[in-house]
Order: C-alpha cells, then structure tokens, then sequence
C-alpha cells in the first residue's frame, strides 16, 4: 500500500519543519516543492511532481490549492513557505496575460459581473456551483481535467444528488465528454504562455500617473512612484486627489507575480486596501481593480499610465460640463504638450491656472448658447475630450441586476453599490454619456410576490451614494415562516434637472449569506 | 402492516373529543439531531423518552432505520461513513459498520435497509479510492452486512449498484429490495442480480418534462406505501407550467403511480400517507394535506419554521413533523391544527435526521 510510505515520508516532512522553516523560503523554488509536497506528490523525473508540474494557475488559483492541501490533506506549511511557494508556481507555472484577460473579472473580484459563456454544458455542469472563470483560469490537459473531476465527486459527495447536479448522469459527462473538451479549450501547452516564459520582464519602477474611480464616490487622480525593494518586491508611494476634493496620500507594498500580476496591499488615506492590477504586456500600463480587503465589493477602477511615456490624455474631469456653467477642468496625461485652448471649441474659454508635467488645471466657462456635444481636446500629441450637453435625458442604473448579502454572526454584511449613468440627447439625435452623477437613491419591492411580503420593508437601505446596505441575517419572526430577511427589489435612483426629474430602476436581489468567500469566485 | 380498524379509530377519535390526548398512545417517535443524538419520543406524552449518544457519530445523525421487531435503530453516522446499530431499551451499541478503509472513502449515501428477519442490512456503498496525490471515484456496490456482526462489523457479500442511488426500500418478502436513483431499481437480496428497472427519469407522464425527484426519508409505515413530492412541468400549450406530484410506491405489491395533484404552489421535502391510504401528508415550510383519490391539494396550513420531515401515527389521528430545526410538533391530521410543539433537549439540531415511528402496542 503506497498510503503508508507516504506516511512516513509525510512524517519526515512535519519533523522537519522547525529546523527548515526559516531556511525554506531561501530555498529555490523546485526544493521547496521537493520538501513541502513530494511526499504525496511524487517526483517522477527531477523537477516533475505528480499532479503539480501538469497545471498552471493564477496566483489565487495556487493560493487556493495551497489551502485545500493544507486544509483537506493536513499539509502543515509556515506562511513564509507558503508565500515562497505561490510566487515560485505562479511564475513558473501561470497564465500568459492573454490567458488570464477574459475573466480577470474574477481576481479583481468584481461584484455583479457577467461569468464566462462557455456554452450551456458547462454553465450547468460547472456554473451552478462557482464562476466558469475560476475554470477558465487554469491550464492543464485532457487527463488532469478528468483527475480534477474526480477530486470534485470524491470531495463533494453529493454532488451528484443537489439540483442541477442530479437531472443528468453527472459523472458520466464530467467524467468522459467534458475533459477533452476543457482540455482543448484550456491546455496545458500554448504558445501564449511559452512566448510570454521568454519575454524578458518589464521593469515597472519608476513614475506613473494614476487615475482611477470610485463607485458611487467621486473621480481621482495623481502620481505613483514605484520603487524596487532589495527583495524583488515593489513598493509604491501615492499622491491622489479627489476630483475636486482633498489629497489622499497612501503606500503599497506590491508582489508581482508572473511578470504581470500586480497585487498589492495599500494604505489609501488611512484606509487598507487590496490592489489587483495587471500591467500589460509592453509594461506601458497597470490597470485593475482595487477594494476594501473585508469588503470587496467597496472598490473602484484603477489605471496608470507612465509619466515619462508617449503622448497620451489619461482623463478629463470632469467629462462633462452643463452649458451656461462654469467650473475647474483637469487634465492628466503623459507627453502633455502646451494646452490648445481652440480645442475647448466655440463658446467654451479655459484658462490654464496650474500646469505640471502630467496635469493641467482650467478653468473653464461654458456659454449659454454654446453647441452641445463632444469638444476634442488637446495638449500637444495628446487628444481627448470635453463634453458640452444642456439637459439629462437619460439615466440608467448600473449594475442592471445587482446581489447584496445579509450580514450577522461572523459574517459582515455584504453591499450593493449602483451608479447612476447619465446621457444627453444632442439636437441630432444621438445620445452620450456624461458619467456617473449624483441622485436620489430608494427601493421598493421588485413585483407583486415582493410586494406580499413586504421585501422593502425588511431587506435593507440604501444609503445616499446609492449603496445599498443589507439588513441582518437569521430568522425574523415578524416574517412569514419566520423568514430570513431577504428580498427582491427595485432600485430606483432619480436626478432633478431643473424643472425635470428623470428616473431609471435597476434590480436588486438581497440574498442570504454565503459562508466561503474563496480568492476566485 | 397491522392496520387499526375502522372502530378502533372511531373509538380513539371519541377518546380525543373527551379531551384526552390518547390518540398515538403507544408510538414511540425516533429523531437524531447533531452532534450525536438519538431521541426516543413518546407521542402521547409529547415527551423525550430517552436521549442516547452515539460514540462516533461525528456530527451528524442522518437515516435511521428500526429493526422490524422495533427493538433496535440502525442510524447513519459520521458523515455517511458509518452506520450503527443502537439497542432502544438502553441506548448501547450493538452493530456497527464503519465503511471506509485506510484508501478507500465509502459513504452509503443516505441510503440503506434492513431485511424482514432482522438479520441482514444492505448499505449502497459508494468508494472513493484516495491515492497520495489523487481521488479516484470508483463505482457503487452494495454491501450487506449481517447485524450480527458485531461492532466492528464486515461485508458478506457485496454487489455492483448504480450510481446517485437515494434510498433503498426492502420489499416485505425479503427477497428483493427497491433502490431509488434515476429510476426505480428492483434487486435481489441474495445476488445483487438486477431484477428490473422502472422509469422515474426515463418514465415521463405525458405532456411532462422531466421529473425531479429526492427523498432521504424511508419512510413506509405504517401504510406499508413510500411516498415522496415529485416535481416537473406540465405542458399546457405553449406554456410549461410547474406541478407537484405524488409518487408512491407499495413495496408489498409493487405498484408505483405518481400523478400531479396540484399547481406547484408550496415546496414539499416529504410525504407520508396515512394508514388508509386516502391521505397524504406533506412538510417543509407548510403542512400540506394531499386527498389521494381525488389528486387534489385538501389542506394547507403554514408553519412556524422550516421542517424537512414527516411521519403519522398508526392510527392516522395524528401527524408528526420534524427535522431541520430542534421542534417535533405534533398536528390533528384531520384539522391539521398544532396541537403541541416538542423542543428536544438543548434544542438539538435534527437536520436532515429521519422521523421514524415504531408502533410499541
Ligand atoms: C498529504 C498529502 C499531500 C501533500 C503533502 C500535498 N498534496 Fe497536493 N494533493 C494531495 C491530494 C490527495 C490531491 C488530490 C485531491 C485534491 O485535488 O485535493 C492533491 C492534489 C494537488 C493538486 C491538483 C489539484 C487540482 O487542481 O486538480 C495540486 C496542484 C497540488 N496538490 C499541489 C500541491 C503542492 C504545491 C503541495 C506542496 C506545497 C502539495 N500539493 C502537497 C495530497 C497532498
Ligand atoms: C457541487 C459544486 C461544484 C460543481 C458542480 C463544480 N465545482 Fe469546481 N469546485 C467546487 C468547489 C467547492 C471548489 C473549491 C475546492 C477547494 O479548493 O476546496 C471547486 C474548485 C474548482 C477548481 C479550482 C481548483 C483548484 O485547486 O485550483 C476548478 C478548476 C474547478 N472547480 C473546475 C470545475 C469544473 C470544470 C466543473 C464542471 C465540470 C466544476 N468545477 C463543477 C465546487 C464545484
């Protein structure tokens, strides 16, 4: 029985630690897997562990099969190795950016995202229970899929009895029809990955102008300065400001795993935030999503452009200005030449008040009379634009379908933040978007059935930068059967534009808790 | 079965309208709950009886099947790993199989029965081999133990099965045993040979996609029929409307039947159908009271709390709802009012724990 060698080499191991622990992280990559895994995981030709050597992940991916090894299979690993191991993998066994881009949605955690179509077969088979991107972000071939299919019924033992599960032979498709086709769709070998291996990595030190954006709050924008740490790591120092508001200051400190995936812990004005950016495949830009780490749900965009690169206009903010108003433009950018002040275009005049290297401050009247629409913008090489509208016509509210969870008990509550899009109707017809403006937030129950069960009254509120914050978890014994307090609702936002209000409704669902919140959803 | 007779009820149903609570006089209810618990109820009493432990149930107390002499309660324990024999009158272990082995994971998943002698119990088995570095599913069996095995009891005789089998259903003869999964299954005790299979999946009504059935709860008594909800969508034109059927199975005779009896308007977990066989009843978060003959929706009435479980007493007075929370509650089968509510000591969580009667008079 192979069970009881791999006792004792498993015995080995856990002796060993003490002594190795300090030591371990020092050691190259392909010993520590010799150390912390080959005792179930058997080194078949050096340098090739059973089962490991076969599949590339993400950082997240390793992090969570780290888990489950320590978790399920009791592998005891200090944080230091643990850390050591998911940079070794993911750098030597990850996905090329290309690989990653669909469904980077997941590892920037995106509440409320659209998953992966992958076709009906697999939205049953493997949607029901986790996103398709958890899949989609993995490589390994035919027989390593069927390897996992077998982990999946072996593990989760009734799966083939829950709903979805149990209206077809489950294992049978899982087990002979689905792995060679993940394994086409997603392999082990692709050129993607073996040109990315060779592509030498871009140094991402330097300066970078930032802008990013943060739902339900305001625009901002500044400058990172990246340095590199003896370590390897990077460390980034911020100088933000809130469009129109006050600095935010802030420090990162930040692994970069496979070349590209930034991931960072973050200081921003006092608050802690998890960055996950990727910089592209020429290092000319980072880009990604940042959150609060016990809320990942409360987060906003992120993109950065080097301070020192080709002309390029990052953003205009504000993107829009109401004609027969006037107001404070910035423009930040790289390669910013001298500010066209024609660019404004007929009945808009801008005066420079501050110019640095990456920004220009304006300030702009707009006239009353002045023609509505898109005015192109420039700052030498660099183009953008500034819209010019005299009326909201339109207002959508996104997300269109929003999940917000119940809190209580160890589990925080989980929000929904919408936005309100608005659009402007020009004399010719079409319609543009101004962005996210302020309005007045509330809910109602969503339809007849809500309505019964007054779900309005129980769910949750929304609060007035259109966040809706969810009620307590558990029984409620003023509800019918006692129920928890979910709901089905109707998000309504509403902007008054002058004498005029416009309206728009999205779709919220305010489910129950969900007890494992894993790094890909 | 032993059914009471028209004048018995009649007699107790008089009894009640005197104002005592006589009607289940002599069911004695069986319950688990977390971590480890076996509840012996007495229904007229509305009270806990007793209140064993079970050493290494690990968590969780699942299936429970009574030995047909009622003496003994065979559960489902440690997380479908195992299953033990506990003697009713004072709570000791008297079997125990612990399926898996060093290697080799083995659930019985929810299901396993017990032969009309006593003698035998089959478990559905299903293994999965656990290597160094990789789990291999491998394909269900049966596995019959003799309950006179002892605490550390082995397979006699083991038999290939299907695969996502529920529940197992000993006929009365003792020669076969019906398993459901995809379908309905007919196999013998003795063998393991495959004597039949009938549709459940496969066997659509007309106009019906195709049904959903699961039942975790092997419930016969005391009408000697299973019943279980049983859900698809009815074409109706252009329009697929949802509806809730009932299956029943009559392990004696074998009859199996299922037709809708309503609109699905309420979630039912299970069923039980009373001892003349003209009612049914149904839980989760209403009680739901099913005329059989007619295929009608009779009753419903809403519940404080979820329940996954049902039983009736043996005289069909009384109807008794347990499982997902800590209460048993005790309803009139013909008002279908609340008539009293057990909380099980510290309020133990039943789960999905059986709701097993056995008839002591
Ligand atoms: C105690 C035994 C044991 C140790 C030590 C162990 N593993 Fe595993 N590993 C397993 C088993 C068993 C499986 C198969 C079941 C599963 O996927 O969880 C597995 C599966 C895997 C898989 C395949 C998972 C997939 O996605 O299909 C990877 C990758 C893996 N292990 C990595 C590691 C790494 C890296 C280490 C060392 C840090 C390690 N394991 C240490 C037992 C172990
Ligand atoms: C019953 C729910 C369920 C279904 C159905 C399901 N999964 Fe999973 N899957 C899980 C859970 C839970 C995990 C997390 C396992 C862990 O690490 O503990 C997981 C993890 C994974 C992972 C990541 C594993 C790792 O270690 O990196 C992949 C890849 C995956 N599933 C693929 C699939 C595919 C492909 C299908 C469909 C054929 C599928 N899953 C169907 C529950 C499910």
């Amino acid at each position: 029985m192979p069970i009881r060698s791999v006792m004792t080499r498993l015995a080995l191991c856990m002796l060993a630690l003490p002594a190795a622990a300090g030591a371990a992280a020092a050691q190259p990559g392909a010993a520590l897997v010799r150390t912390w895994c080959s005792g179930c995981h058997h080194e078949a030709k050096p340098g090739h562990f059973e089962r490991i050597s076969v599949i590339r992940k993400t950082p997240e991916g390793w992090v969570m099969t780290l888990f489950r090894m320590r978790q399920v299979h009791h592998l005891v690993l200090t944080d230091e190795v643990h850390d050591a191991l998911v940079r070794y993998l993911a750098d030597t066994q990850g996905l090329a950016p290309s690989e990653a881009a669909p469904a980077r949605f997941a590892l920037e955690r995106r509440p409320n995202a659209q998953d992966l179509d992958l076709g009906p077969e697999l939205g049953v088979m493997c949607g029901r229970c986790h996103s398709l991107a958890r899949v989609a972000l993995q490589r390994r071939d035919s027989d390593e899929w069927l390897k996992h299919m077998h982990f999946h019924v072996g593990q989760f033992s009734t799966l083939e009895y829950q709903a979805s599960g149990r209206d077809r032979p489950w294992w049978q498709i899982a087990s002979t029809q689905l792995p060679p086709e993940l394994g086409k769709r997603f392999p082990f070998t692709t050129t993607a990955w073996s040109d990315w291996q060779k592509q030498p990595k871009r140094e991402l030190a330097g300066r970078w102008i930032v802008v990013g954006h943060v739902p339900g709050g305001r625009d901002f924008y500044g400058t990172a300065d990246i340095t590199r740490e003896a370590g390897g790591d990077y460390r980034a120092r911020y100088a933000l400001n809130e469009a129109g508001g006050a600095a935010i200051a802030g420090e990162s400190h930040a692994i970069v795993y496979t070349g590209y995936e930034w991931r960072g812990r973050a200081a921003l004005g006092g608050r802690a935030v998890r960055e996950i950016f990727a910089a592209n495949e020429d290092g000319s830009r980072i880009a990604g999503r940042w959150f609060d780490p016990e809320h990942s749900e409360l987060g906003g965009e992120w993109t950065a452009i080097r301070a020192d690169g080709a002309p390029q206009l990052l953003a205009v903010l504000p993107q829009a200005l109401r004609a027969g108003t006037s107001g404070r433009v910035v423009v930040v950018g790289s390669g910013l030449g001298a500010l066209d002040d024609a660019g404004f275009g007929a009945g808009v005049s801008a005066t420079v008040v501050r110019r640095e290297a990456n920004l220009f401050e304006a300030d702009v009247v707009v006239a009353a009379d002045a023609v509505p629409g898109a005015r192109a913008l420039r700052a030498g090489a660099a183009a953008g634009q500034l819209i010019v509208f005299r009326q909201i016509d339109e207002l959508e509210v996104r997300p269109a379908y929003g999940i917000a969870r119940l809190g209580g008990g160890k589990l925080a509550p989980v929000a929904a933040q919408f936005e309100a899009i608005a659009a402007t109707r020009l004399p010719g017809g079409a319609l543009l978007s101004l962005g996210p403006v302020a309005a007045e937030w509330s809910t109602v129950s969503f339809d007849e059935e809500a309505r019964r069960t007054s779900d309005d009254k129980y769910a949750g509120q929304m609060d007035p930068t259109g966040r809706f914050l969810p009620a307590v978890a558990g029984p409620n014994p003023t509800r019918e059967y006692s129920g928890d307090n979910v709901g089905n609702l109707a998000v309504l936002a509403s902007v008054k534009d002058g004498e005029r209000t416009v309206d728009a409704r999205s779709h919220l669902v305010v489910t129950v808790q969900r007890w494992v919140n894993p790094p890909i959803y | 079965m032993v059914r009471p007779s028209r004048i018995a009820a009649l007699l107790l149903a008089a009894a009640l309208a005197g104002g005592v609570t006589a009607a289940a006089a002599g069911d004695l209810i069986l319950t688990g709950a977390k971590p480890d618990r076996l509840f012996v109820i007495d229904a007229a009493s509305r009270s806990v009886k007793s209140e064993f432990r079970i050493a290494g149930a690990n968590g969780q107390v699942g299936t429970i099947v009574p030995s047909p002499d009622g003496r003994i309660a065979y559960v489902l324990v440690n997380r479908m790993e195992s299953i033990v024999g506990i003697d009713l009158a004072d709570g000791h272990a008297m079997f125990r199989a612990d399926l898996s082995t060093p290697g080799e994971r083995v659930k019985a998943l929810f299901a396993f029965t017990v032969t009309p002698d006593g003698k035998e119990l089959i478990a559905y088995e299903v293994p999965t081999k656990l290597l160094p570095s990789e789990y291999q599913v491998e394909e269900p069996r049966f596995a019959v133990f003799k309950t006179s095995g002892g605490l550390k009891a082995k397979a006699v005789r083991q038999y290939p099965a299907q695969r996502r089998l529920h529940m197992l259903l000993m006929r009365p003869s003792g020669k076969s045993f019906y398993a459901l999964g995809f379908d309905l299954y007919e196999y013998d005790v003795q063998t393991g040979k495959l004597l039949g299979t009938r549709g459940i999946q496969k066997w659509q009504l007309p106009a019906h996609s195709q049904p959903d059935l699961l039942a975790f709860w092997p419930v016969t008594e005391p009408s000697g029929v299973f019943t279980s909800p049983l859900y698809s969508e009815a074409q109706q034109g252009a329009a697929a409307a949802p509806m809730t059927a009932l299956m029943s199975l009559d392990v004696a005779s074998g009859a199996l039947d299922y037709r809708d009896f309503e609109p699905l308007s309420a979630l039912i977990f299970s069923t039980v159908l009373s001892p003349d066989r003209k009612t049914a009843y149904g839980v989760y978060s209403t009680l739901t009271k099913v005329d059989v003959e007619g295929r009608k929706l009779a009753a419903r009435v809403p519940l404080d709390h979820t329940f996954y479980s049902v039983n009736v007493a043996s005289d069909g007075q009384e109807i008794y709802i347990g499982g997902a929370m800590c209460d048993v509650g005790f309803y009139d089968a013909a008002s279908l009012e609340k008539r009293a509510m057990l909380k099980l000591p510290g309020c133990a969580d039943q789960s999905v724990a059986s709701l097993r009667v056995i008839r002591t008079h």
